[in-house]
């Protein structure tokens, strides 16, 4: 993570020093962005120099060693999360603007409902149409809302 | 000084007329009852729900916005106990404090008067910060009318600071870390002074900048929802409750801790960014130190239990304290409480007392009437709140989804904040298991533009010389502020070290 954060902040000041500067550098826009840069270039120092001390570097190898990334990817909370994440990125990139909001809803609902086992078939759909309406009926008529 | 008084009674007078009039004082006893189920379901957390209403609000009067936000607060604050004590899951992150012995009590089939001290706990507290509130605020706003440019670019820093110090369970710099990305997340977008475009990446929709809300509900909303769903842990329920009201015995046991913890919870919440959670952490810390009955502490204690409870509540109150007077939130659903005010029109500040004299005590009767509501719905609502614990989870945040995303879309109508607010709900999930904290990234989000601002004109007044601002009383107090706080935050990150070596701390 420091080494990250180092990096990161070598390229905001890359970024800072490229900006225009108008009257003096105080006020340049580059000039706070600049000083982040040095706070996280510190503060990256700092995590690198304590884990170095701290004997962390072989558990971060081990971390990250080809064993352990599959253990992690094939664990049964990691795949939840993924596959979460993934119906909603389908919800908010593929669906939302492009189809109605209640029919997008609808699906993203029942979809998550039959993965997470949440209930039976027929509950699911049943509580998924009646949630994606009473939603959008709320917004749009009780508060007057716009959807997407 | 009479005239100062009676001016200041007469303001008093107008917004009480205002909190209790008709729809206001209805609207504050709903979102009361709607904050405590909130607070009450695990996973579903005041901070969450206020950035999921706020664009609710933006059609409203600013006096029923204040009663339907301070309503759901000060209801979800509280309602985290109830799943504290009944099935040993903190409803919310600040009844943390309040399951070590408030579920001990239930499984000893006293749950009922539990949740009783836990109600009459949290209102001690909130009546105690509502005082603090009324009486301190107005000296405060003298003294943030002194405050320059300087003292207003170190103050953004003192609160990212103490914040980062405070909220992070293993390393303070994991804190600072993320303030200070609150702060670069801020910096993108036009530049306030010459319009100049920062991290925009040539994207138009960049150039708006990061609208605070999207980023609040991510932050709050999705990565909560992850976080509760990724796992399947069932609980149980202790459905023996018993009587509710506490007997005598207790009542003089609790009262003198909840006195110390209301003012403990007071002033933490005073501190930007501090918080519910860990002002009931501290002040159970005190109690347990303090008391003659330490040693029962965590081992079904109605004394630790009010500790917690109304140190938590009294977080309320203290939070509007710095929000009110410097614009810099207490705690982060004071910061959906700030950005909704924003949305409202009015400018938090030392300025609120000339341009909108009766707010803070329009704030503090709404407060009031909440805390009453929250007392008596409460009391009544523990046999029912029961039968809401038991609301299966995986049907319940599935259905958040779609509020997060009407939600981010509401307030500027732009289904760019939509995808923002995905972005940022990763990026606080990833946040979450790496162990940084999420309430530092909220401040730095909402001080960034003015710390930005502030720093640079500071420095042309100072003709690009820093000499001249270190003269400054304010100033110097706030710098040696946080250079006690940064040397406080390396030694304990010194300590920190060994311990996040066991855990395997990544470099």
């Amino acid at each position: 993570m420091g080494i990250i954060l180092m990096l990161f902040s070598v390229y905001l000041a890359i970024s800072a020093l490229g900006m225009r500067v108008y009257n003096t550098f105080l006020d340049a826009p580059g000039f706070f962005p600049l000083i982040l840069g040095i706070i996280f270039f510190i503060f990256g120092l700092v995590m690198v120099i304590s884990a170095v001390r701290s004997g962390s570097v072989k558990a971060t190898k081990k971390a990250f060693s080809k064993n352990n990334l599959i253990t992690v990817l094939l664990a049964s909370q990691t795949k939840r999360v993924i596959i979460l994440s993934f119906f909603m990125v389908v919800y908010i990139y593929g669906l939302i603007g492009r189809v109605h909001f209640t029919l997008a809803t609808f699906l993203y609902l029942i979809a998550t409902f039959l993965y997470l086992k949440s209930t039976t078939l027929v509950k699911s759909a049943i509580i998924s149409i009646v949630s994606a309406l009473l939603i959008s009926a709320v917004f749009q008529y009780l508060f007057n809302i716009p959807l997407p | 000084m009479f005239e100062a008084f009676a001016q200041q009674f007469t303001l008093f007078g107008s917004a009480a007329a205002q909190a209790f009039a008709y729809p206001q004082i209805f609207v504050t006893m709903i979102a009361t009852i709607g904050g405590i189920v909130v607070g009450a379901i695990p996973g579903l957390t005041a901070t969450m729900a206020l950035a999921l209403l706020i664009n609710l609000t933006y059609s409203m009067q600013l006096s029923v916005a204040l009663a339907f936000l301070l309503g759901v607060y000060v209801g979800a604050v509280m309602g985290g106990c109830y799943s504290a004590i009944m099935i040993n899951i903190p409803g919310t992150p600040s009844a943390a404090a309040t399951a070590l012995d408030g579920f001990i009590l239930a499984k000893q089939g006293h749950g009922g008067q539990a949740i009783g001290v836990g109600v009459i706990a949290s209102f001690i507290g909130s009546i105690f910060s509502i005082l603090i509130l009324i009486f301190l605020t107005p000296f405060l706003y003298k003294i943030a009318l002194k405050f320059g440019q300087w003292e207003y670019f170190l103050i953004s820093v003192f609160g990212i600071m103490i914040c980062g110090n405070l909220s992070t369970q293993s390393t303070p710099l994991k804190g600072w870390i993320v303030g200070f990305l609150g702060f670069f997340t801020a910096m993108i977008g036009l530049d306030a002074v010459y319009a100049y475009p920062r991290f925009t990446y040539g994207s138009y929709n960049l150039m708006g900048g990061i609208s605070l809300i999207p980023a609040l509900i991510g932050v709050f909303g999705i990565s909560e929802i992850l976080s509760v769903l990724q796992e399947d842990v069932p609980y149980s329920i202790e459905s023996q409750l018993g009587r509710v009201l506490p007997d005598r015995a207790i009542w003089r046991d609790i009262l003198k801790t909840s006195i110390r913890s209301g003012l403990i919870g007071c002033g933490i919440g005073a501190v930007p960014g501090a918080g519910e959670d860990i002002a009931a952490w501290v002040s159970y810390d005190v109690g347990k130190r303090r008391s003659k009955q330490g040693h029962l502490f965590g081992k079904g204690s109605y004394e630790g239990l009010a500790s917690a409870e109304t140190a938590n509540n009294a977080c309320v109150g203290g939070a509007m304290i710095p929000l009110l007077t410097l614009a810099i939130p207490g705690s982060p659903p004071a910061a959906m409480f700030l950005a909704a005010v924003w949305l409202h029109g009015i400018k938090p500040g030392p300025m609120l007392a000339l341009e909108s004299p009766e707010f803070l005590y329009l704030t503090a009767v709404t407060l009031f009437i909440a805390t009453v509501a929250m007392l008596g719905f409460g009391l009544l609502l523990t046999k029912p709140m029961v039968g809401i614990l038991k609301i299966n989870r995986k049907i319940l945040m599935p259905i958040i989804v779609p509020l997060t995303v009407i939600g981010a879309y509401a307030g500027n109508v732009n289904i760019f904040d939509i995808h923002m607010m995905f972005v940022f709900g990763i990026l606080g999930y990833i946040l979450r298991k790496l162990n940084y904290p999420m309430a530092p990234l909220v401040l730095g989000i909402i001080l960034g533009p003015s710390a930005d601002i502030s720093f640079r004109q500071a420095l042309m007044q100072g003709q690009g010389s820093l000499i001249p601002l270190l003269g400054r009383p304010v100033g110097l107090v706030l710098m040696l502020a946080i250079a006690w706080i940064l040397i406080a935050g390396v030694r304990s990150n010194k300590r920190a070290v060994p311990a996040s070596n066991s855990e395997g701390e990544s470099v």
